[in-house]
């Protein structure tokens, strides 16, 4: 194996960012949430519909169908991340890692993944809010996540 | 970032237009869309880049694959442009590679303007090398240059120093390091 060459790189970002003129750090900040803010509605919308989605894969319960769950709950996290949304990210996640667990060891149980689906409706439909309920709802989840 | 051009890269539309609005926010020149790799690596053939974003889910070529596509197979300057990789759930078998694709920044959703901006700071004032070997090229992996441990192979003359050499005073009296620790009252 050949030696590792190491060497300093000036990137032409850090010279941009270090230039004077542009937005101040706090201005760009509120700027940028002012304009994400304005898809909140719609991303909240396109959750809602693909929970739709994923209860229809569920009560179809076809064989094989692990990716596609993966992938809508993989989803669901790209949608929720640019918003406060911590518990309906932290459910789409325990989906994410129960189904990856399950593709990887080849076995398969529906329930686990209903189990989130309900509780990603609840949290939804209760607006993201973290509390006691969002809290019960994510140590099941939890528990089911952590079952060897 | 008001001469910057960025590339953003996601499969998912509305992840797009929400990264791009931040990045509307943040006051950069020029914000280049897409949503394959395909088209983002005739982007990085055709333009002068300043920062990438892409999303490490990406269906055909992955954002991994992507990466390690930049930082190997095109010419210098381009490969050592900085590459943020956006993660939503790292599946048990991209963990590796997300660790050796070459990425200046791998950043875990959720994904705030405030998380966005800090990132992309940190990356104006990285000071780390270059890294180019057989099985790793990108920025060096570690923040910290201590290195391996002492007389383990692998050290590089640039790593700082861990080990602790002999003492070159006396010892403190326990009570002197119980008043630097907790300063007490007396009476006189």
């Amino acid at each position: 194996m050949s030696e590792a060459r190491t060497f300093k790189v000036k990137s032409s970002l850090a010279k941009q960012l270090f230039e004077p003129g542009g937005r101040l750090v706090r201005d760009a900040e509120r700027l940028a949430g002012e304009a994400l803010d304005t898809h909140r509605d719609e991303a909240m919308a396109m959750i809602a519909a693909t929970l739709d989605e994923l209860e229809a894969v569920c009560a179809e319960a076809a064989e094989g169908a692990g990716k596609r769950v993966y992938a809508l709950g993989a989803k669901v996290i790209d949608l929720a991340a640019f918003f406060d949304t911590g518990p309906l990210h932290d459910a789409a996640w325990s989906l994410c890692e129960v189904s990856d667990r399950m593709i990887n060891a080849g076995i398969w149980h529906w329930p686990s993944i209903q189990v989130h689906l309900q509780a990603m409706r609840l949290i939804l439909a209760s607006g993201c809010r973290t509390g006691r309920t969002s809290q019960t709802l994510l140590d099941g989840l939890r528990k089911i996540s952590q079952r060897p | 970032m008001a001469r910057s051009s960025v590339l953003l890269v996601d499969h998912n539309q509305k992840s797009l237009d929400m990264l791009s609005s931040i990045f509307q926010g943040f006051g950069v020149k020029e914000q280049i869309k897409r949503m394959t790799t395909e088209d983002a690596i005739k982007v990085v053939d055709e333009r002068d880049l300043d920062l990438i974003l892409i999303d490490s889910s990406m269906p055909d070529m992955d954002g991994y694959e992507f990466t390690r596509w930049l930082r190997r197979d095109t010419p210098a300057p381009v490969r050592y442009t900085p590459v943020i990789m956006l993660v939503g759930h790292a599946a048990q078998s991209k963990v590796q590679n997300s660790r050796d694709c070459g990425a200046s920044f791998v950043v875990t959703k959720p994904l705030t303007p405030n998380v966005l901006l800090q990132r992309i700071l940190w990356l104006g004032s990285d000071e780390r090398q270059f890294v180019e070997a057989d099985t790793y090229v990108g920025p060096d992996r570690r923040v910290r240059n201590f290195g391996p441990p002492l007389g383990v192979p692998g050290r590089r003359s640039g790593d700082l120093s861990e080990h602790v050499g002999a003492a070159s005073e006396a010892n403190m009296e326990q009570s002197a390091i119980d008043m630097m620790m907790k300063p007490m009252k007396v009476q006189l």
